[in-house]
């Protein structure tokens, strides 16, 4: 059985414990990352095998540089950042852009969805496979990982205008052939 | 602009947050957490120099950076002694944990990960023939989760260990395929590495 990932802010000094040396405090923050990371790697990659790579280096990079993590500033788009770069280098390494993408574990078909079945959620799978990266990356961050356009911006360091276009062109694209979906069905 | 949101999109939205993953997989964490703890530790130039934000240069500015930096390089080559290659099997100082990045080449030894669950316990320490049954030589990290884990180099062949619990307890390993009872009636388990 599988529900929504809770997306509770992380207790701010859990990734300054970690900083500091203390390990529980990461394991802490592994543990609760995980789920999301994974997530959003999903969608990113198309397969829980690079998923999975593109996570755990993930996690051992963030570990090693949290001496960069900014005091005042919030884990999540930090590690996100991390992880969307990672999941771009499995991207490229791997060029699997050209077969539809086998979402092995993803296909969850109780999800609240106005149209249920599995039909519904390999669509949405395959149009989200057609985007570009750059579309693809911002759409995931901000409607699924629910992260404001001014942190994607702060951390991707894509200007705020050109990341709301990113986001718009993605759900335009999601909104016209998932439309065509349903007319088919209907 | 308007944010994005309509019937559409929400659908889209609501289906992807759906949990796909292995919420608070114990092993998954575990695998991370080795892989993470095992590369060695930056040093402390390292670490200064992550503190650095470096400032954004012109194109000007970088290349006289790198200039300067390449006439570092062949003065420091010529000054500079030759380092003896580190002991990959050292341990470092700051790694309270016993491990290594890998296997070892040279000594065939293979990083290996041990898995305990024991939620209430206060310490768990893993001890064996390879550690001289040390209590202290293997401390296990605790994760939240209650299973707690440490990754050790192992050479090839049969192993004898158990874990120290809370510094008293001596317990087999619930996941090893073998368990003995030694001669001084101590619950061990047996564990075989397999050569590379």
């Amino acid at each position: 059985m599988s529900s929504s990932l809770p997306s509770a802010p992380i207790d701010p000094s859990l990734p300054l414990r970690a900083k500091a040396g203390d390990r529980q405090a990461f394991a802490q923050l592994v543990e609760l990352c995980y789920p999301r990371a994974l997530r959003f790697a999903l969608h990113m990659v198309g397969n829980r095998e690079d998923a999975e790579e593109a996570v755990q280096d993930t996690f051992v990079r963030v570990y090693h540089h949290l001496g960069r993590f900014r005091d005042d500033g919030r884990f999540e788009p930090w590690l996100f950042r991390i992880l969307a770069n990672r999941c771009r280098t499995v991207l490229a390494k791997r060029r699997r852009h050209a077969e539809v993408i086998q979402y092995g574990d993803v296909p969850d078909h109780d999800a609240p969805t106005p149209v249920d079945g599995p039909d519904w959620m390999e669509e949405i799978h395959k149009v989200l496979a057609t985007l570009p990266v750059g579309q693809r990356e911002a759409f995931l961050l901000h409607h699924v990982e629910e992260l404001a356009y001014e942190e994607i911006a702060a951390v991707t360091g894509v200007r705020l205008s050109a990341l709301r276009m990113r986001v718009k062109r993605a759900c335009d694209v999601l909104r016209v052939r998932l439309a065509e979906v349903r007319r088919d069905e209907g | 602009m308007r944010d994005e949101r309509d019937e559409v999109i929400e659908a889209v939205r609501g289906a992807l947050r759906t949990s796909v993953a292995d919420q608070g997989d114990p092993r998954a964490v575990a695998r991370i957490l080795s892989a993470a703890f095992a590369a060695p530790a930056p040093s402390r130039w390292r670490r200064w120099l992550d503190g650095w934000h470096l400032p954004v240069l012109s194109r000007a500015g970088a290349a006289v950076v790198a200039v300067i930096a390449v006439a570092a390089g062949f003065v420091a080559r010529g000054v500079l002694p030759n380092r003896e290659p580190m002991d990959p099997m050292a341990v470092t100082g700051e790694l309270p944990i016993p491990v290594v990045p890998a296997s070892d080449p040279r000594a065939g030894a293979v990083a290996t990960q041990f898995v305990f669950e024991a939620p209430t316990a206060r310490s768990v320490a893993l001890v064996g023939d390879f550690n001289a049954w040390i209590p202290t030589a293997a401390p296990l990290l605790r994760l939240p989760s209650g299973v707690w884990t440490v990754t050790v180099p192992l050479m090839p062949g049969r192993h004898v260990y158990a874990f120290l619990v809370d510094g008293a307890r001596l317990e087999a390993d619930p996941r090893a395929a073998s368990v003995v009872d030694t001669d001084y009636g101590r619950p061990s388990s047996v564990l075989m590495v397999p050569g590379r």
